[in-house]
């Protein structure tokens, strides 16, 4: 018995549209990728999209050139908004994983049509995330020394660091979710190359497709392989995030040094990343006029699990609290204080107001199928978590041990920049996901169709 | 005569496709292959009944050899090349080595699972017979193929296109080789 997430039974409230064939649905993906020039709100999208990416390549330049001195970082505070957002991104992308890996095992139907979606925001994310440790070192050209290869140099990275896990972590999270996506995406590239109308559309997505035929040898061995995948990146991404977590708790700072960071973090990675989907779903499902193969049950189940998502925050807030009180740690609780009622106060609550009081109207079933209150909701649990972020990186480093030692950190323009930049880089790449790969997963969701059929 | 591939028929729904191929198997055929838009359900148990656990084997081995791999690394370079003494911690500190023993397990595993898919498919094979078939042009969007290859022992065109026509096929067509 699948776990729907939904009190509604698919045959009440269905996954798909009544009128949705095998037809119709290969015709209507396929044809996306394979029309003629983008309709008109692609391109507005892409502009805009691309014109930040050109943030990010000047303030990667001046960066590189002047150096890190052109972020508000200083000491005290040395982790600035750029690691804030680190950590900010790769929960968006784990939140792709989440969705696409953790459901598909247990077999929820709202997941087939989505799980793309998921995976082109978690690839669009990931670059984002990366990166964002890069260009905070100080010889960024040097990164590569971080590889665990037998160099020349004789000097190897320090692997009892979880910085270093954190590299790791990464590497392998971005290489296993481009074999993942390939896996789940390679029958839906040969549908587009055997519909394609135009020679080089034929020949390009021919030669991405692998020569995939769709036999039933075929068809074995991904499904077993996907399932496998799925099963091995469902724990991955929680030990990615989970690694992120450590970075901070096993800094002695006063604030990070906390055990339960690892699933402090991967509960905001739940919450924000399917806000993020939500978001993108919202903008598919209008741009290329899917509201046959998106329905309310997608919205409906994917607010379930930002419900979910902010109870669990709700519950790691507590002990976020709980503990600066309860120790006899004097710093521990000097830093909580400056933390809620200090200089960060104002971003510190209204992130707890953003990720935690607002998602409580999910309860509502009137809300939880308005599309635009779910992506005012959803777009202000990303903000709430990007303060989040922002809160505890800087708030802990400005009121460390020792009070001569206590600073402010205030962002500067390229820092600002920063951020616009790699919103504009994640914009860039899904737009190009979404003109240029079939954005439903057409064989997951064949599957949903024939069994409605045969009912 | 010129070489042929097999003979193609095409179906319009998936119960249909699964009744040929139960009465191709019953009638003695063995190698013939189903084309379809998505994994029907019950195809794969007539058309390959029984088929062999490599990939999940050859994962699970792509697991331990990923695990010492990874371990390795650490360990060869923590305690044997570039021994550092950090405060007096053992040198081969395992705990502190697990993460990147789990993260290099789960990336050769899922790369054996991803290459190994495609290797036991024979992909990329960009150019195959089948591709020159009119019926396989929807193969993978609404249609069902089955096609009986001429290499099978029992193989004859005539009988064949009788059996496909008798089941009501949409479409039955000869591909060359």
């Amino acid at each position: 018995m699948a776990i729907t997430l939904t009190n509604e039974l698919p045959a009440v409230a269905p996954v798909v549209g009544p009128d949705v064939t095998l037809t119709s649905l290969s015709e209507d993906v396929s044809s996306r990728v394979s029309m003629h020039g983008a309709p008109r709100w692609w391109w507005i999208g892409f502009v805009i999209s691309f014109a930040l990416l050109l943030v990010l390549i000047v303030q990667m330049a001046v960066l590189f050139i002047v150096g890190i001195g052109v972020w508000g970082v200083e000491i005290p505070v040395a982790w600035g908004l750029a690691i804030a957002e680190y950590v900010w991104w790769i929960a968006l992308a784990s939140g792709g994983t989440i969705v696409s890996a953790l459901f598909f095992l247990t077999r929820s139907p709202w997941r087939s049509a989505v799980n793309r979606i998921a995976e082109s925001m978690l690839l669009s994310a990931a670059p984002c995330a990366g990166l964002m440790p890069i260009m905070h070192l100080g010889r960024p050209g040097f990164f590569y020394w971080l590889f665990p290869y037998s160099s020349v140099m004789g000097v190897w990275p320090q692997v009892r660091s979880p910085l270093w896990w954190d590299f790791i972590c990464l590497l392998c999270y971005i290489l296993m979710s481009i074999m993942y996506y390939y896996a789940g995406i390679l029958p839906d590239l040969a549908t587009v190359r055997d519909l394609a109308t135009s020679k080089a559309k034929k020949v390009l997505y021919g030669v991405l497709a692998l020569g995939w035929r769709g036999s039933v040898a075929e068809w074995q061995n991904q499904r077993i392989v996907y399932a496998i995948m799925s099963a091995i990146m469902a724990p991955m991404v929680i030990s990615v995030h989970s690694v992120v977590g450590l970075d901070f708790a096993a800094g002695l700072t006063p604030g990070w040094h906390d055990t339960q960071f690892p699933p402090y973090f991967f509960f905001g990675a739940v919450i924000s990343g399917t806000a993020v989907i939500v978001m993108l779903t919202i903008l598919v499902r209008w741009g290329y006029s899917l509201q046959n193969v998106l329905t309310e049950y997608h919205f409906n189940a994917m607010a379930k699990v930002m419900l979910v998502g902010s109870l669990m925050l709700a519950y790691a807030y507590v002990w976020e609290a709980f503990g600066p009180l309860y120790t006899s740690d004097v710093a521990e609780r000097t830093e909580f204080f400056h933390r809620a009622f200090g200089f960060t106060a104002p971003l510190f609550w209204s992130e707890k107001f953003l990720t935690v009081v607002v998602p409580q109207l999910l309860w509502l079933p009137v809300v939880r199928r308005n599309q635009l209150l779910l992506f005012l909701i959803s777009g202000g649990i990303i903000i709430g978590m990007w303060q989040e972020r922002v809160v505890f990186t800087t708030a802990s480093l400005e009121h460390n041990y020792m009070p001569s030692y206590w600073g402010y950190y205030f962002p500067t323009v390229w820092d600002w920049a920063t951020l616009a930049g790699t919103i504009g880089l994640f914009l860039t790449l899904f737009f190009l996901f979404l003109r240029f790969a079939p954005i439903i997963s057409l064989a997951e969701v064949r599957e949903i169709v024939e069994e409605g059929k045969s009912k | 005569m010129n070489e042929l591939f097999g003979i193609v028929a095409e179906f319009a729904t998936p119960q249909a496709v699964r009744t040929a191929a139960e009465d191709l198997r019953r009638a003695g055929f063995r190698v013939f292959e189903a084309y379809t838009p998505y994994p029907v359900e019950g195809l794969d148990r007539i058309i390959h009944p029984a088929p062999k656990p490599v990939l999940p084997l050859v994962m699970f081995a792509a697991a331990v050899i990923g695990a010492g791999w990874g371990y390795w690394i650490q360990f060869w370079d923590e305690a044997l090349n570039y021994p550092l003494n950090v405060g007096g911690r053992p040198f081969n500190s395992w705990p502190a080595f697990m993460v990147g023993t789990f993260e290099f397990m789960l990336l050769v595993t899922v790369a054996a699972g991803f290459f190994g898919m495609l290797a036991t498919s024979g992909l990329p094979r960009l150019y195959h017979p089948i591709f020159e078939a009119n019926a396989f042009a929807r193969a993978s969007s609404d249609r069902f193929v089955i096609c009986v290859e001429a290499i099978d022992s029992r193989f004859d065109a005539a009988a064949v296109r009788a059996l496909f026509k008798r089941l009501g096929a949409d479409r039955i067509e000869e591909v060359p080789a």
